[in-house]
């Protein structure tokens, strides 16, 4: 087999693929256009119609914690790999990839405990953290 | 996989790291840019990926968790400082830091 | 892994404990001056582990990381910049409207990537290293970013650091990914011994060149040095200092182990580069730094001077090859370490100042008027870094460019010879004219104090930059020592 045909050979369900999915779009923005009912008015025309009009602006700032935890989150989740790594070769390297994992683990839960006390965990906005405050106050 | 399929990852690579770069120097706002640096990072990715499977090696791999961990700690401490960013100018436009020159 | 391998791997284990215990420290007890102490005790604790271990046999650490008395001699360098660079920050941070106590923990975070950064010897450890150690300095070089008077300065130096030092990092991982693709091992050793090229060599030669850049952009070698300036007067003084310091003596001495220790045949590409770059930085960053009015960004200009010079060095290996390696790396090792001991003890100075007044850092050098006359402790400092930068002989700097312009006549290379006489002479005008402001009379009668740890710390620096030029012998032999 000649190294074209090798291509080919490799390259035709990606084409396929792609063929597929233009149909299916072709598909999707023809039919409703073809069967749907037509109804004017504003609220349909509306982005995210679905009757309802909506209300507000959406550039408004979200509150840090969301970021926060989204973060936390990436990074933690990606320590997760590594551990992963290690118990796909848990046999093979034996007690001391165990107690090189644990290390690493215990780091990760150092950096927890001081996230934690950090009040970086805490969901609560500034102003509830105050109210408490107050309520423990008194 | 065999050696001529090697070369084409690695055009890919080439063209998704020349992409990042562009986009790092065309783009004026500052989350774009750090997507653009994302981009060429996960070039490299790939790049390592693709070489460890044509020597059949698992280095490839384990490099490339390596540089994904790095783009997420980089993200973090990146975004940080978009926040703050934010808060001092009210915008994530790079081309406000103009004071330091000389 | 045994218990050898363990004990000589102490330094870094050390540095990396010192950050957990702060991180557990601070979630309960926040005290600024018990979190430096620790932080300069465990820097100082490993430094000293690290000479200490000098003259042992090489440890090999799993393949990634090997403690000869290389990483020793330069781990050690690095480590004594950090503490230093801890030491100085603990007045500066007094005195900042902003949190402290987590610097510390950046801090030694950034020294323990150096640190591996400096003993690695697998492309996967130094990858490690240099990010370790660049992500921790975003955050650094942005520190002050919630004081009021810095805090526009500290996020844009800190944007900018960050997003050049972005697009080094995946230049230098795209070129270690090509770098691999040729040689099937991340070896920086087995580089060279890789089995016959199975792929173009092409790969290879693009790869290093990529690495290459990634590594300028660390150094900052001109045409990569667009970031220095600006992150040098925008961070805070004592991140400065380690910039201009811990880094780049870690990335010059991976940039040994890359290009000197393991030589390959593919070097021609690479010493055109390497020279393009040594003439630019030599004659551009000295040129520059003439019209700079600021002086951190002066000595920004001037670091940039600097690493042009050292290239010297790894151009003369890559000439002579291996009959030049053991001069070179000699001739390196000094130069990093005397310009680590007088760039220390500038930034020491500068840092003491702006924590009496930030505007010694942000503003002009008319700040520096007459301060020979309100603070002569630290004006006569100042003026002997000056005098140890310019290369003036019984001062570091002297031993430094002396190496250089030996190995440089050693390897006959005239063209760069001859630039580096030229850039030298071009920074005394700069120098010199330092030391001519802090001569003139004062304008304000503005008093300012100095603690005994200040004192302490820059009468040791002093000591050290003094020492290293006049009786440079025990330093001399201590580097040949760690080079055979």
């Amino acid at each position: 087999m000649t190294y074209g045909e090798e291509l080919i050979r490799h390259i035709w369900p990606l084409a396929l693929f792609l063929v597929m999915v233009g149909g299916l779009i072709v598909l999707m923005l023809t039919l409703p256009a073809l069967l749907g009912g037509k109804r004017v008015s504003r609220a349909v025309n509306e982005p995210y119609e679905c009757g309802i009009v909506p209300v507000g602006s959406t550039h408004f700032r979200m509150p840090i914690p969301f970021y926060l935890f989204a973060i936390f989150f990436v990074i933690f989740d990606l320590e997760v790999v590594f551990l992963f790594a290690w118990a796909v070769a848990v046999k093979e390297t034996g007690w001391l990839g165990f107690t090189e994992a644990l290390i690493f683990i215990l780091i990760l839960f150092a950096a927890l405990i001081y996230l934690w006390r950090l009040g970086a965990l805490d969901w609560r906005t500034s102003r509830q953290k105050l109210d408490l405050r107050n309520l423990d106050a008194r | 996989m065999d050696s001529q399929y090697i070369d084409h990852a690695m055009v890919l690579a080439g063209i998704l790291f020349c992409l990042g770069l562009v986009g790092v120097m065309v783009r004026r706002n500052l989350l774009f840019m750090m997507i653009s640096i994302e981009v060429m990072l996960n070039a490299a990715g790939l790049a390592f990926i693709a070489a460890g499977s044509a020597w059949g090696q698992p280095e490839g791999q384990i490099m490339f968790l390596a540089v994904i961990t790095l783009g997420a700690a980089e993200v973090a401490v990146g975004l940080g400082l978009t926040l703050l960013l934010f808060r001092h100018h009210n915008s994530v436009n790079v081309d406000q830091l103009n004071q330091l020159r000389g | 892994m045994n218990w050898l391998a363990l004990t000589s791997l102490m330094p870094l284990l050390l540095v990396a404990s010192i950050s957990v215990i702060l991180l557990l420290l601070l979630a309960f007890i926040r005290d600024h001056k018990l979190t430096c102490w620790i932080t300069c005790l465990g820097l100082a604790m490993a430094a000293f582990w690290a000479f200490a271990d000098m003259g042992d046999a090489p440890q090999q650490v799993t393949p990634l990381l090997i403690m000869d008395d290389f990483s020793r001699l330069l781990g050690g360098t690095v480590l004594l910049v950090s503490l230093a660079c801890g030491w100085m920050s603990y007045t500066y941070l007094e005195t900042a409207d902003e949190i402290r106590e987590e610097y510390y923990i950046l801090l030694s975070l950034a020294a323990l990537g150096a640190c591996v950064l400096v003993a690695s010897n697998h492309f996967a450890s130094m990858f490690i290293g240099l990010e370790l150690m660049s992500v921790s300095l975003f955050a650094m070089v942005g520190y002050m970013a919630h004081s009021k008077q810095q805090a526009n300065m500290t996020l844009e130096a800190g944007v900018k650091y960050m997003v050049l030092s972005g697009v080094s990092s995946s230049f230098l991982l795209f070129g270690v990914a090509l770098i691999y693709a040729y040689a099937g091992n991340l070896n920086i050793d087995l580089l060279v011994a890789a089995e016959g090229p199975r792929l173009q060599s092409g790969y290879l030669v693009i790869g290093s060149a990529l690495l290459l850049v990634g590594v300028a952009f660390k150094m900052s070698w001109i045409p990569f040095h667009m970031w220095t300036p600006d992150v040098y007067q925008g961070a805070p003084a004592p991140v400065t200092g380690f910039l201009a310091g811990a880094v780049k003596v870690a990335v010059f001495a991976f940039a040994m182990r890359w290009l000197m220790m393991a030589q390959g045949g593919y070097l021609d590409l690479l010493l055109l580069g390497l020279t393009v770059m040594a003439v630019l930085s030599m004659v551009v960053g000295n040129l520059l730094a003439l019209r700079q009015n600021n002086l951190k960004r002066l000595l920004g200009y001037s670091s940039i001077a600097h690493m042009g010079y050292i290239i010297v060095t790894l151009a003369a290996s890559a000439t002579l090859g291996a009959a030049a390696l053991s001069t070179a790396l000699e001739a390196a090792a000094i130069y990093l370490i005397t310009y680590a001991s007088m760039t220390m003890l500038a930034f020491a100075v500068i840092s003491q100042l702006a924590a009496q007044d930030r505007r010694f850092e942000s503003g002009t050098l008319a700040h520096y008027q007459g301060l020979l006359y309100q603070q002569p402790l630290l004006a006569g400092a100042l003026m002997l870094a000056m005098l140890a930068l310019a290369g003036m002989p019984l001062t570091a700097g002297f031993i430094g460019k002396y190496y250089l312009v030996l190995v440089a006549v050693d390897s006959q290379l005239w063209l760069l010879l001859s630039l580096l006489v030229l850039g030298s002479s071009l920074g005394l005008y700069y120098y010199l004219r330092v030391i001519l402001v802090l001569c003139k009379t004062p304008v304000g009668d503005s008093r300012l104090t100095l603690g005994a740890s200040e004192k302490l710390l820059l009468t040791l620096l002093v000591a050290v930059t003094l020492w290293l030029g006049l009786y440079p012998t025990p330093a001399i032999q201590w580097v040949q020592l760690a080079i055979q």
